[in-house]
C-alpha cells in the first residue's frame, strides 16, 4: 500500500459536488500517478470540468477529499492550487485580451520591488522556458492580436512560469489544427518524461488513445472506471462514455444535389478587430439536396461569412444570390424569407433567454397573419403552434410552452432552435456549429435532422470546427483560412491530415480549382 | 385554499410585489431613523418634535393639521388625498416613460429633459392660441398633443445616438437634459421669442409663466373636485390611468410590444430574427419621451400650476422621480399607477413635515433614493424571499434530490452543464 | 490670457481628477455613474468641515497672523475629509454592485438621487437655508495663494508664469495634478494596477490566477469615491466660493464623458479635461474673457446669446461622444457583476 501512495501524486477521493438541481460530481475518485498522462473522458456535461475546477480550487466539494503525495490538502482557491504546484489550461483561455503576452504570464505571480513591477527578470525566465520547450510566443504582442495556437502556448507558459508540476489540460485540442495537435501531444509527452504529471480532459477518443497512459471515464456525473489505454480500444471507451453502443458514423445515403440555391460571388465582409477584411473575395455555390460544410480553425472568417450571408453584418463587396434573387443588400427579414439560420451562439442570437419557449418559437413568425390580427398577437394560435413543435421535435422543459428559455438545458435550447428553424421550411438552412457543447444523444439527433432536411431537397450550409463532424456529415467541404476559401474537398476522397494542411494554410488550391 | 395560496406565493409577480413592499418599508424606516437621529443630535428639536416627525413620515397623508392644543391630528383628509392624486398624475406618466424604456433595455434618465420640453410646448400652445377664436377644449387637445410630441422629439435624440452611434443612452440623456434646461430658459428669457408669456399680472412673482387658465384653458375636473373638495385634483389622473392601461396592452398584447421587449431582452437575438433593433430603440425612446411630455402637459394644463422658467440650473424632480416609480412597479404599467400614487403620497408627507415640524421635505427625497437603491438589488430580495419559501417547504416535505435534471431531458441544466 | 488659463485650469482639474475616479472604478469593472452624487457629497463634507472648524475658531489665530502655511494645511485637511467621506459614500455602490450583484446603473442613479437629498436635508437643518457657506470670510481670502505670500508688493509684477500659475491660484489645483500623475503611475506600473485592470477586463481569468476580484473591485470603487469626493470639494472651493448647494450642475456626468472621450487612459483624459475645462470656462465667464489682453471682451461682443455658451459644454459632449464612441474601448467586463459561482 505504501508504494501505491507514493506513486500517486494527486488523489481525489469520493468527490461530490452539487449545483442547484443537479449533482455534477457524484462520488468520483481519480488517482494521478507521478509522470503519467492521465486522460479524463466523458461527454459534455459529464462533470469533467467541474471535477477539475474542484482540484483547481474554483469550487468546494460537498464531500470527499484531495490528497497530494498521500497528505490530505485543502484547496480553497487557485492560490492554494498554485502553491501545491497545480496549474491548469482552461478550455476557454483565461487571458486578458488587451494585456501583452508577458503581462498575462506574470499576472498573479508578479515580482515586484516596493509594489512596482519588475518585468526584466520575468522576461528572462519566460524566454528561457519558451526556448527550452519550443513554445514560441511574442512577449510584447497583445493577446487579442495573436493566434489561438499561440494563446494556448501562453497558457502553457503561465503554468511553467509558476513551476507547476501537475498540469491540467481542459479540452486543449478543440481549437487546434491536426498539426498543432500533434505538436501539443509531443510537448505533453516531453513534460511527462521530465516527471511532470498531466491530466488531459477530452471527449476525443483518437487523441486519448494516442497520448494517454490511463483513462478515467465519467458519465452523467458518476465514476465509470479507470483503464489503461493499452488494454482498451476506441469502441469500448466510447461505450463506457455513453453507456450504450454508439454509432460513430453518421448514416446517410448518397447526396443527390439539385439546382443551385445559394450563389456567393466575390463576397467580402469587413472585420471589427482588424483593418483587413475578415472575409475576402469568397465565391461558392450551395445546391439543393447537399450538405456543404465550411471547415476551418475558429476565427478564420467563418463567423463573419455567415454574418454576411444572413445579413447580421454588412458586406463590403460581392454579391449573394439566394433562390435567384440578389440579396446582397436585403434586410435580415427579407433574407429570412428563403433562409433558416441556426446561429453559432444560441444565447446571443438564438434565443431571447428571458422569453418563454413559445415566444421564442415564433421569434420570426409573429408577424404572420396566423399569429396576429391588426397588430394584436393571437395567444391561442401561438400556443397551438408551440405545442405542436414541442411534441414533434421532442423539446423537453419544465412547464412546456410557458417555460422561460433560460431555465432549459442546453440540449433542449438547441432543439428548440432547430425545431423553429427547420419548421420554417426554407430552401436554405445555415447551421453554425449546431452541436457545440451537446452530448452524444443530442448530437445524433441534430445530425439526423440535418440529413433529413437534405433529403427533403434543402440546401444545408454547415459551419463546423469539429473535424469528425466535418468528415462524417458533409457531402462537400470548403476550407476557410484567413478569410479565404483555400480548398474544396470531397470527404470521401480526403483524409483528416490533408484537411488539416488546408486548415493551417500550409496547402491551398489555385483559384481555378475552386467551385469546380 | 392552502394550495392556492402556495401557488400565488410561488408566482414571480407576487415575489416582485413583496420585494417592492419590502423596499418601501425599509426606505421609510430608514427615513424615520434619520428623523430620529437628527432629533437626537439637534438639541433644539427634542423628543416631541422627533416623535411628530416619525408619525408624519408614516402617516402624513392622513394628517389633518394641529388641534387647538397644538397636537397633531390624523384622519381622512380629502384635500390631501385629492392633492395626492393630482401630484400622482405626472408621476404615473414619467414612471411609465421610464418603465417602457426599461422594458426595451434602455435606462431613460432623460425624463426631466423631455418633461421640460413638454412643458414649454404645452405652455406656448395653450397660451398663444387665442381662445376667442379657437374653442378652449380644442386648444387643450392641441397643447396636450404638442407637449407629448415635444417630449417624443426630445426622447428621440438619445434614442438616435444610441441606435446609430452606440452612445451610452444614460450619458446622452443627461446631456439632453441640460440642453433642454438651457433651451427652455432661453425661450422664455427677456428678449426671447416667448417673453410675452412671462407672468406680469401677478407682480409678486418673478420668472414665472402664466397659468394656462389665464387663457381659459384648463383640464376638466370631471367631478373629482366634488369627491375631494379643496384639492387640486382634476381629470388628469383619469387620463393618466387610461394611458397606463393602454401601455399595458401595447406592451403585452401587440406585436409592437413583442418587438420592443425582444429588443430589450436581447438586442442581438432580435436582430437575428429580423426585428430592426435600431428602429425599436428610437421608437421606444420616442414613446418614453411622449409619455414624459404628456406628464408635463397634464400637470401644467391643470390651470392652477405655474412654471418657473429659469430652469437652467436645475432639472425638474418629477422627471427623476419617474425612475423610482417605474422600478418600484417592476416596470409593470399597471403597477406604475399604484407606485405613482405612493410617490406622490411621499410628496404630501414632505409638505406636512415642512409645514408642521422643524424637519423639511428633503427627507422624502432621501426615502425615495433609498427605495431606488434597494430596487437596484430587488432581484436579491426576491431570491431571499423564494429562498425562505423553499426552506419552509423543505421542512414540511423533504424534496427528493435526484441526479437527473429536473426536466428529464438529455443534458444538464445550463448552470451545471457548461462550466469552463 | 492669464485669466483664461487660470479659469480653464479651475474647471479642468476637478474634471480631470473626477474622470480619473471614473477610470479606477471602471477599470476594476464597476460602472460608477454615481460620480455626480459623490461629488455633491464630498463638497458638502468638505464645506461642512471648514464651516465647523471655523465655528470652533481653530484657525482664527492663523488667519489673523496671515499664517498662510497653516491655512493651506487647513484646506488640505478639508480635502482629506471630503475624500474620506466620498470613499465612505461610495461603499454603498460597491456593496450593492459587488456583494449584491445589483444593477450598477440603477445603483449609481440611486446614489445620485440620495446625495442631493441628504445634503439638502442636512443643510436646511444646519443652515436653515438651501446653501451651506463658510462660517466667516470667503474662499479667496482664506485659501487662495497670492503674490503677497512670496514677498511681492501689490504693484509688483510676477511675470507671466508667476501671475498665471501662482498668483490667485489654489494649492488644491496642483495637489490634484500631482495626485493625477501618481495614481496614473499606480495604475500602469504596479502590481496593484495590473491586477485592478485585469478585473475590469476578464474577472474570470483574474480569479483563476488567485486574484480576489471582489477585493479589487472594492478597492477600485473606493479610490474612485475618494477622488470624486475630493474633486467635488475642490470644485466647490474653486468655482463656488466654498459653498455647498446640493448640486454640481452635471459636472460628474461631464467627467464621465471626459473619461469616455479619453478612452479610459489618463493621458488622453488630461487632454480631454483641458478641452472641456475651456468650454466650461467659456460658459461660466464668457463676459469677462479677454483673450489677447486688449481690453476687448470678444466673446461677449459677438452678440451670441449667453444661453448658447451655457449649453456649449453639454452640446460639445454629445458631439464629441458621437465622433469617438465608435472607436472607444471600454473595459470589457465593466457593468457585469462577477459571480464566483457562475463560471
Amino acid at each position: 500500500m505504501r508504494t501505491m501512495e507514493a506513486e500517486n501524486i494527486i488523489e481525489m477521493l469520493h468527490i461530490t459536488k452539487e449545483f442547484p438541481g443537479i449533482i455534477a460530481n457524484d462520488d468520483i475518485t481519480l488517482q494521478l500517478r507521478r509522470g503519467e498522462i492521465h486522460a479524463l473522458l466523458g461527454e459534455n456535461g459529464a462533470g469533467k470540468s467541474t471535477l477539475m475546477s474542484v482540484l483547481f480550487g474554483l469550487y468546494q466539494p460537498e464531500a470527499g477529499e484531495i490528497r497530494k503525495n498521500g497528505q490530505v490538502v485543502k484547496i480553497n482557491d487557485p492560490n492554494d492550487a498554485t502553491a501545491l504546484g497545480i496549474g491548469m489550461v482552461h478550455q476557454h483561455f483565461q487571458l486578458i485580451d488587451v494585456f501583452t503576452v508577458l503581462d498575462n504570464i506574470i499576472l498573479g505571480a508578479e515580482t515586484t520591488k516596493f509594489g512596482f513591477l519588475q518585468k526584466k527578470e520575468a522576461r528572462k525566465k519566460v524566454e528561457e522556458l519558451s526556448e527550452k520547450y519550443g513554445l514560441k510566443v511574442d512577449l510584447d504582442a497583445k493577446v487579442e492580436d495573436i493566434t489561438v495556437g499561440m494563446q494556448q502556448r501562453v497558457e502553457i507558459l503561465k503554468m511553467l512560469y509558476r513551476d507547476n508540476e501537475i498540469l491540467i489540460f481542459d479540452e486543449p485540442t478543440a481549437v487546434l489544427t491536426p498539426q498543432e495537435i500533434e505538436e501539443l501531444m509531443a510537448t505533453m509527452k516531453e513534460f511527462a518524461k521530465e516527471g511532470k504529471s498531466i491530466l488531459f480532459i477530452s471527449h476525443k477518443l483518437n487523441e486519448i488513445m494516442e497520448v494517454a497512459d490511463r483513462v478515467t471515464v465519467l458519465r452523467k456525473g458518476k465514476y465509470v472506471g479507470t483503464v489503461n489505454t493499452c488494454d482498451t480500444d476506441k469502441q469500448s471507451l466510447s461505450n463506457m462514455m455513453v453507456g450504450r453502443p454508439v454509432q460513430l458514423e453518421v448514416v446517410k445515403d448518397e447526396a443527390r444535389p439539385g439546382e443551385t440555391v445559394l450563389k456567393v460571388e466575390h463576397l467580402s465582409v469587413p472585420s471589427h478587430t482588424h483593418k483587413k477584411d475578415a472575409v475576402h473575395d469568397v465565391s461558392f455555390e450551395a445546391r439543393a439536396g447537399e450538405i456543404l460544410c465550411i471547415a476551418g480553425i475558429d476565427g478564420n472568417g467563418q463567423t463573419e461569412l455567415v454574418y454576411g450571408l444572413t445579413g447580421l453584418e454588412k458586406c463590403s463587396g460581392g454579391t449573394v444570390t439566394l433562390c435567384g434573387h440578389d440579396i446582397s443588400h436585403a434586410t435580415i427579414r427579407q433574407r429570412g424569407e428563403n433562409m433558416s439560420h441556426i446561429p453559432e451562439d444560441r444565447h446571443k442570437h438564438g434565443l431571447v433567454l428571458d422569453f418563454t419557449l413559445e415566444q421564442n418559437l415564433v421569434l420570426q413568425r409573429f408577424r404572420e397573419p396566423r399569429f396576429q390580427h391588426m397588430g394584436f398577437i393571437k395567444p391561442a394560435a401561438v400556443r397551438e403552434y408551440a405545442d405542436r413543435l414541442i411534441e414533434q421535435y421532442d423539446v423537453r422543459s419544465g412547464q412546456g410552452p410557458v417555460t422561460v428559455a433560460r431555465s432549459m438545458s442546453g440540449g433542449n435550447q438547441q432543439k428548440a432552435i432547430i425545431a423553429r428553424e427547420v419548421d420554417r421550411e426554407k430552401p436554405l438552412i445555415v447551421a453554425v456549429q449546431p452541436t457545440r457543447g451537446l452530448d452524444v444523444g443530442a448530437i445524433e439527433y441534430i445530425h439526423s435532422q440535418l440529413v433529413a432536411e437534405r433529403d427533403k431537397g434543402r440546401a444545408v450550409l454547415l459551419v463546423s470546427l469539429e473535424l469528425d463532424e466535418v468528415m462524417s456529415l458533409s457531402d462537400r467541404i470548403l476550407v476557410m483560412y484567413e478569410g479565404e476559401i483555400v480548398g474544396e474537398l470531397d470527404p470521401k476522397a480526403t483524409t483528416v491530415q490533408e484537411l488539416g494542411l488546408y486548415m493551417a494554410g500550409a496547402k491551398r488550391m489555385t483559384k481555378e480549382g475552386e467551385g469546380a | 385554499m392552502k394550495e392556492k395560496l402556495s401557488i400565488l406565493w410561488g408566482k414571480d409577480g407576487t415575489k416582485s410585489v413583496l420585494a417592492s413592499l419590502i423596499s418601501i418599508v425599509i426606505g421609510m424606516a430608514v427615513g424615520a431613523l434619520i428623523v430620529v437621529l437628527v432629533g437626537l443630535l439637534n438639541p433644539s428639536m427634542g423628543l416631541g418634535t422627533m416623535w411628530e416627525g416619525v408619525r408624519l413620515v408614516f402617516g402624513g397623508l392622513f394628517s389633518t393639521g394641529r388641534d387647538a392644543a397644538g397636537q397633531l391630528t390624523f384622519g381622512f383628509n380629502p384635500t390631501n388625498i385629492g392633492n395626492m392624486l393630482f401630484r400622482a398624475t405626472p408621476l404615473i406618466l414619467t414612471g411609465l416613460s421610464v418603465a417602457v424604456a426599461y422594458k426595451t433595455g434602455l435606462f431613460n434618465i432623460g425624463a426631466p429633459g423631455q418633461y421640460l420640453m413638454g412643458t414649454a410646448a404645452t405652455l406656448i400652445l395653450a397660451l398663444s392660441i387665442p381662445t376667442e377664436t379657437v374653442p378652449a377644449p380644442l386648444v387643450w387637445v392641441i397643447a396636450f398633443a404638442g407637449g407629448s410630441l415635444a417630449g417624443a422629439v426630445w426622447g428621440c435624440i438619445p434614442g438616435l445616438v444610441k441606435a446609430f452611434l452606440n452612445i451610452n443612452e444614460v450619458l446622452a440623456c443627461i446631456m439632453t437634459n441640460w440642453i433642454a434646461a438651457n433651451l427652455v430658459t432661453w425661450m422664455f428669457d427677456r428678449g426671447s421669442l416667448f417673453e410675452n408669456l412671462q407672468n406680469t399680472v401677478e407682480n409678486t412673482k418673478t420668472a414665472y409663466i402664466y397659468k394656462t387658465s389665464f387663457n381659459g384653458v384648463e383640464t376638466s375636473k370631471m367631478g373629482l373636485d366634488l369627491i375631494f373638495p379643496n384639492s387640486q385634483v382634476n381629470g388628469g389622473i383619469l387620463i393618466a390611468i387610461v394611458i397606463a392601461i393602454l401601455m399595458y396592452i401595447l406592451m403585452n398584447k401587440t406585436t409592437l410590444g413583442y418587438e420592443l421587449k425582444a429588443c430589450g431582452a436581447n438586442r442581438h437575438a432580435a436582430r437575428y430574427a429580423g426585428i430592426s433593433d435600431k428602429r425599436n430603440i428610437v421608437l421606444s425612446m420616442a414613446i418614453a419621451g411622449a409619455l414624459s411630455g404628456a406628464a408635463a402637459s397634464l400637470y401644467y394644463l391643470a390651470g392652477n400650476t405655474e412654471f418657473f422658467w429659469s430652469t437652467y440650473q436645475s432639472l425638474p424632480a418629477t422627471g427623476f422621480n419617474g425612475i423610482p416609480v417605474a422600478l418600484l412597479a417592476v416596470c409593470n404599467p399597471i403597477g406604475v399607477i399604484f407606485t405613482g400614487c405612493f410617490m406622490s403620497m411621499l410628496d404630501i408627507v414632505g409638505l406636512q413635515l415642512t409645514n408642521l415640524t422643524a424637519y423639511n421635505e428633503y427627507i422624502t427625497d432621501v426615502i425615495i433614493s433609498i427605495i431606488v437603491y434597494l430596487s437596484a438589488f430587488s432581484l436579491v430580495i426576491k431570491l431571499a424571499i423564494s429562498g425562505s419559501h423553499r426552506k419552509h417547504r423543505k421542512a414540511a416535505e423533504p424534496a427528493p434530490v435526484s441526479t437527473a435534471p429536473p426536466d428529464g431531458g438529455d443534458g444538464t441544466p445550463e448552470k451545471g452543464g457548461e462550466q469552463a | 490670457m492669464t485669466f483664461l488659463i487660470q479659469q480653464t485650469l479651475i474647471y479642468a482639474v476637478p474634471l480631470m481628477i473626477v474622470a480619473l475616479a471614473g477610470v479606477f472604478a471602471e477599470r476594476s469593472g464597476i460602472i460608477n455613474l454615481a460620480l455626480e452624487g459623490i461629488m455633491i457629497f464630498g463638497a458638502f463634507a468638505g464645506v461642512l468641515f471648514v464651516n465647523l472648524t471655523q465655528q470652533a475658531g481653530v484657525f482664527d489665530a492663523a488667519k489673523a497672523n496671515d499664517n498662510y502655511l497653516a491655512l493651506q494645511g487647513f484646506m488640505l485637511l478639508a480635502m482629506l475629509v471630503a475624500a474620506i467621506l466620498g470613499a465612505l459614500f461610495s461603499l454603498l455602490l460597491s456593496f450593492a454592485s459587488v456583494n449584491l450583484k445589483a444593477d450598477q446603473t440603477i445603483g449609481g442613479t440611486a446614489l445620485n438621487l440620495m446625495a442631493p437629498a441628504l445634503v439638502l436635508f442636512f443643510i436646511r437643518i444646519v443652515a436653515n437655508q438651501n446653501t451651506l457657506q463658510m462660517y466667516t470670510g470667503d474662499a479667496a481670502s482664506w485659501f487662495m495663494i497670492k503674490k503677497s505670500m512670496f514677498g511681492y508688493g501689490r504693484n509688483d509684477d510676477m511675470g507671466f508664469f508667476g501671475s498665471t500659475f501662482i498668483d490667485k491660484t489654489y494649492l488644491a489645483t496642483y495637489i490634484c495634478i500631482i495626485l493625477f500623475v501618481v495614481l496614473s503611475i499606480l495604475l500602469y506600473k504596479t502590481r496593484f494596477g495590473l491586477r485592478l485592470r485585469s478585473c475590469g477586463e476578464n474577472p474570470q481569468a483574474a480569479d483563476s490566477l488567485g486574484i480576489n476580484v471582489y477585493k479589487m473591485r472594492y478597492a477600485g470603487t473606493t479610490i474612485s469615491g475618494a477622488l470624486a469626493g475630493m474633486g467635488g470639494f475642490v470644485y466647490a472651493l474653486t468655482t463656488a466660493n466654498c459653498a455647498s448647494t446640493g448640486e454640481v450642475a452635471g459636472f460628474g456626468f461631464l467627467a464621465l464623458a471626459v473619461m469616455i472621450f479619453g478612452n479610459w487612459k489618463p493621458l488622453n483624459i488630461a487632454g480631454a479635461a483641458l478641452l472641456f475645462g475651456l468650454f466650461k470656462c467659456i460658459a461660466a465667464s464668457y463676459t469677462s474673457i479677454d483673450i489677447n489682453g486688449d481690453g476687448v471682451f470678444l466673446l461677449a461682443q459677438l452678440g451670441i446669446s449667453p444661453h448658447i455658451y451655457r449649453m456649449l459644454p453639454y452640446l460639445v459632449t454629445l458631439v464629441v461622444l458621437a465622433f469617438t464612441s465608435k472607436k472607444s474601448r471600454a473595459p470589457k467586463a465593466e457593468g457585469i457583476p462577477y459571480d464566483k459561482g457562475k463560471r
